[in-house]
């Protein structure tokens, strides 16, 4: 782990409305939160407390109606889409509910995509050495639909890791497995994770899952607390 | 680039980059495979033309040329030769005889090629030469009246000359009756020693010239303000401007029918870049959240893009080259006859017309992708955001300024653009009826039956669009295949076998009998024999003509000139009276529609003929309408006996020879000095080679315009085929049999294809009707065979095509497809 002191992730006053046909609706009243480098951090709370939403705009996926979120002190809505783009690519990597792998790319390429992206060339090498980490050297010629879903998370968590990212995001990364591939899926992403010193936030309804992290919030209709 | 590839590549087993391909082929196939064959079309009837000149242009005057003309086309790299003729007395120990005599320069011809016998009467073969100095080549018939073989002497004015050859045909004679005409060639550098050209003789010069258009053109704009008003600039498509016209509006309604393919393809790839964006929404929006710019996605999808024009465009060339280079070649083999080869200037419109597509079809759609949130991996959007009005205008645009470009005009895209809106409005009301009255009368869903009908209501939208594709391209089909017999019925009509290839005119009244006589010994049977006396149009209702039409350049052309005028008891078969009564015996003049309606000279008009220096006014009694494409005489006006009866006539008919009776026929009618002839043969040949040839490049668009079909009927299934798949999964896992849902689609593709035929097959008789009446004149006539074949067509095409494009949905596993939702 490295400096404690180091803020990864900031907000300020964090306000996020959608427009509806109803009017407006305020998704976020408010979120004031510091995530230390190297923390793990659950977010979790009822469907639509907006726990997503906060996700989306800590990791520069969306913009706050008012207020401010940080990473690495950098103000995300200073930023427009392709400085964004840019910045997730340098600190941020993601672990969805639903895999979200490439269908038309192997297991292989599916891991190497972020480091294409970024036009390293050593891709391939760095590659299958994550997925020899998750367990799955002997199917990186694999595509997707011949994966199961533990093994298709697990390539994920491999593609997530292999851009080397400061912040690991996860969105109930266990969400779509049964409970054993989900105790492997879980405990892959905090192994990992504490041999990296990535900071991890991750959003879940599993209770378990998020005691395993060093903190618990939780959101309850749009505001964030520290959870009990 | 890689990664694009790679996915792209990836993307191809998938099969919307597949369709999105092979539209794109299709497209620049079918307006490579069109305008290639039009152009071949075009420098084959050019070049035909151009033999007819000798050479590519040609400058004539009745004095000799400017040498400085010669040298400026010499030093600008074209080809030049010379050529005089004149009529003079050909002597000879026996006799003399009055011919026309040519000099020409060794080059001659530039185009063509002379062809000589050494038998009399021989049917020729080709040389490349011209007479070298000291010879000459008579033709069989001033040989056999001067009573000279290959071998003796003939003087021409102070010349002696050999006799080498037997002329058969020069190419530079627009008459191709030469072997019957009394003329002889001899070499240009003869021509002085002959001292038969003095000063007031009548001799025509000619300048001929060939070489690449554009130093044609330049040479064209050099010389033509030079030339004075007896002195004339031709060129091969002022010979023959109306069978180049013809093909010119022949290119222009094929590709705008190819419009028809392209447009279809154009759907398919917007089909097919729908269901792409759709399918890809959710990877953009991970690529983006693993660090993809917008600009980085932009370069993804434009070099995807871009290798989909690159391959696209070069198979679709190959294929357009192919297809019209195997239709040229079924066209040499069935007529002998080799088209030149296409140029490749016309190449860039098959690449136009994908680039458009790509940027009119895709390309919007394509860009929407750009702006997905990447946020939609947490939360789906559902749809993707845009204007479709402008995705619309785009497809609209793009289309028209192809149509634009393929006519160059605004008229006849816009006809087309307002004809297909119509023909939408008409496929959508009766579709729309037509589906709800199948959904009510089949309500419940234990039947194929019941599940098919309710399917073509339920995806309404969709399917009523399948059924205007489908209307469209069917009703497409049965007119061109209806057009396609009608242009080929039609010249077989007109020209029944043993149509008269041959005109005798000039017979004087004491040649007809033993004319007659000479015939039927060779089974040859002439036409009607009309005399012909020449008489001038003056008065029109007792009005000047002059007065009448004051510009002679606007003057009707039965006004303009000296008319051939006739008498007969009895008319052809080809002439049929649409107004009053044609009675020989009674006064009054009987005139030709189409000459009486631009003269506007109606019945009960008052005519008044200046002939050989006397007055005649009559009135028009009859209106004749004339078929003039029968191949035999007809006049414009016919007359009362009494008026011809003052006048020393000769007469004028029409023959068929046989290629087995020429020889003998033209040596009969050496016995006629004074009977001109003239071979019409070659004419019709090459019109029934352009015929064959239109009728074989409508095949090719028909091929196309199906093909282009088939690929929006398979774009268009792929696009429900999600939809599909969880209905056809949600009756397996119901219990459902696999008979029971292909049954349910072979009735909705069935009855799909069913309507579209039926509605097409009504269109396309009105069009038919239409095209008959007013554009081949030809009665109407029903043609129940389109009410057969558009049906059957459509039910074979779209089921065929519908069962094997959702044939996953039969395929497979219902656990399966539940798995893949």
């Amino acid at each position: 782990m490295s400096d404690s002191q180091t803020i990864a992730i900031r907000t300020e006053n964090l306000v996020h409305n959608v427009s509806t046909s109803a009017g407006d609706l305020s998704i976020l009243k408010g979120i004031d939160m510091e995530i230390k480098e190297g923390e793990s951090v659950a977010i979790v709370g009822a469907s639509g407390s907006g726990k997503s939403t906060l996700l989306g705009l800590i990791a520069g996926l969306d913009v706050c109606s008012k207020g401010e979120a940080y990473i690495y002190d950098e103000a995300l809505s200073l930023l427009d889409e392709e400085q964004r783009a840019k910045l997730r690519g340098k600190y941020v990597g993601f672990v969805f509910q639903s895999f979200h792998l490439l269908p038309s790319l192997t297991a292989l390429e599916n891991v190497m995509l972020p480091a294409e992206l970024r036009g390293d060339r050593d891709a391939k090498a760095k590659a299958e050495g994550f997925l020899t980490q998750v367990g799955l050297s002997h199917r990186v010629g694999h595509y997707p639909r011949q994966l199961s879903g533990g093994e298709q998370q697990r390539v994920a968590i491999a593609r997530a890791f292999a851009s080397a990212p400061k912040i690991l995001f996860a969105d109930e990364p266990t969400g779509n497995l049964d409970a054993e591939t989900g105790k492997v899926i879980s405990d892959l992403i905090f192994d990992l994770n504490t041999s990296v010193g990535t900071t991890l936030v991750m959003v879940t309804h599993d209770v378990t899952l998020a005691k395993r992290c060093q903190r618990q919030l939780m959101m309850n209709a749009g505001r964030l607390s520290e959870a009990q | 680039m890689k990664l694009a590839l790679k996915i792209l590549l990836r993307e191809l087993r998938n099969g919307d980059i597949l369709t999105l391909a092979l539209a794109m082929v299709l497209s620049v196939a079918t307006v490579t495979g069109i305008s290639l064959f039009i152009d071949r079309l075009q420098s084959s009837f050019e070049l035909q033309s151009a033999t007819l000149l000798a050479a590519d242009r040609v400058v004539r005057s009745p004095n000799e040329l400017p040498m400085e003309w010669q040298l400026k086309a010499q030093s600008s790299g074209l080809s030049v030769a010379n050529r005089a003729w004149f009529s003079t007395m050909v002597f000879t120990e026996a006799g003399l005889q009055l011919s026309q005599v040519s000099a020409v320069t060794e080059a001659y011809p530039l185009r063509g090629e002379y062809l000589i016998d050494k038998a009399l009467f021989g049917v020729g073969y080709a040389t490349p030469n011209s007479p070298a100095q000291g010879e000459v080549w008579v033709s069989s018939r001033l040989a056999s009246l001067l009573e000279v073989d290959i071998g003796d002497d003939i003087q021409i004015g102070e010349a002696d000359f050999s006799v080498t050859a037997y002329l058969v045909r020069d190419p530079g004679s627009s008459a191709s009756a030469f072997a019957i005409a009394p003329r002889a060639v001899i070499n240009w550098k003869d021509l002085d020693k002959t001292q038969v050209i003095q000063p007031g003789s009548r001799v025509r010069y000619a300048l001929l010239m060939a070489g690449n258009s554009e130093l044609l053109d330049d040479m064209e704009q050099w010389v033509k303000p030079k030339l004075n008003d007896n002195q004339e600039w031709r060129s091969p498509r002022a010979g023959g401007r109306g069978i180049g016209a013809t093909i010119d509006r022949a290119e222009s309604f094929l590709l705008l029918a190819g419009t028809l393919a392209v447009v279809m393809a154009g759907v398919a790839m917007a089909l097919a870049s729908n269901r792409y964006v759709k399918r890809h929404l959710a990877q953009v929006a991970v690529m983006k959240t693993l660090g993809a710019t917008p600009k980085k996605i932009a370069s993804i999808l434009i070099w995807q893009l871009a290798c989909i024009f690159v391959f696209g465009s070069l198979l679709g060339l190959m294929l357009g080259w192919s297809v019209q280079a195997f239709i040229a070649y079924s066209l040499e083999t069935l007529l002998s006859t080799a088209l030149p080869e296409p140029g490749l200037d016309k190449i860039w419109l098959g690449i136009i017309t994908g680039l458009t597509s790509l940027i009119a079809f895709c390309l919007p759609l394509m860009v929407r992708l750009l702006g997905v949130s990447p946020l939609s991996v947490l939360q789906p959007m559902g749809r993707i955001e845009g204007k479709t009005a402008l995705l619309y205008a785009f497809g609209f645009i793009g289309m028209y300024s192809l149509m634009v470009i393929y006519t160059q005009g605004f008229l006849l895209p816009s006809l087309m653009v307002l004809s297909v809106l119509l023909v939408s409005v008409l496929v959508a009301s009766i579709g729309f009826v037509l589906f709800k009255l199948g959904r009510k009368f089949t309500a419940g869903a234990t039947s194929g039956w019941q599940i098919g009908l309710a399917a073509l209501h339920r995806r309404l939208q969709s399917n009523l669009f399948q059924l205007l594709v489908f209307t469209l391209i069917i009703m497409l089909v049965l007119i061109l295949t209806g057009v396609r017999s009608n242009l080929i019925s039609d010249w077989q009509s007109q020209l029944p076998k043993g149509a008269a290839n041959h005109y005798l005119f000039n017979i004087q009244q004491d040649d007809v009998a033993p004319l007659q006589t000479m015939m039927s010994g060779l089974d040859i049977e002439a036409s009607d024999w009309y005399p012909m006396v020449l008489g001038r149009v003056t008065k029109i209702n007792q009005k000047e003509v002059n007065e009448l039409f004051e510009d002679r350049k606007e003057r009707p052309e039965m006004l303009s000139r000296e008319l051939n005028l006739t008498w007969t008891d009895h008319l052809g078969v080809d002439n049929e009276i649409i107004e009053g009564v044609f009675d020989p015996m009674q006064d009054g003049f009987s005139i030709e529609f189409s000459a009486a309606q631009e003269a506007q000279i109606t019945l009960g008009d008052e005519i008044t003929l200046f002939i050989g220096g006397r007055e005649y006014s009559q009135r028009v009694t009859s209106i004749r309408r004339v078929d003039w494409s029968s191949m035999r005489p007809n006049f414009y006006l016919i007359l009362p006996q009494t008026i011809l009866s003052d006048f020393p006539a000769n007469y004028i008919t029409s023959v068929y020879v046989a290629d087995q009776n020429k020889q003998g026929f033209y040596k009969g009618m050496a016995d006629y000095p004074t009977v001109s002839l003239l071979n019409v043969g070659d004419l019709i040949g090459q019109i029934q080679l352009i015929i064959a040839q239109v009728s074989q490049a409508i095949q090719l668009l028909l091929g196309f315009i199906v093909a282009s079909g088939a690929l929006v009927l398979v774009a268009s299934i792929r696009a429900s085929l999600d939809e599909r798949l969880e209905e056809g999964a949600l009756l397996r896992t119901l219990g459902a049999s696999k008979s029971l849902i292909r049954q349910a689609m072979l009735i909705e593709f069935g009855f799909l294809g069913l309507f579209a035929g039926a509605i097409a097959a009504l269109a396309a008789e009105a069009c038919l009707y239409g095209l008959q009446v007013y554009l081949f004149e030809l009665s109407a006539s029903f043609h129940p065979m389109l009410w057969i074949i558009g049906p059957v067509l459509g039910f074979v095409i779209v089921t065929g095509i519908g069962l094997f494009a959702g044939r996953s949905v039969l395929k497979v596993a219902p656990m399966r497809m539940l798995q893949a939702l």
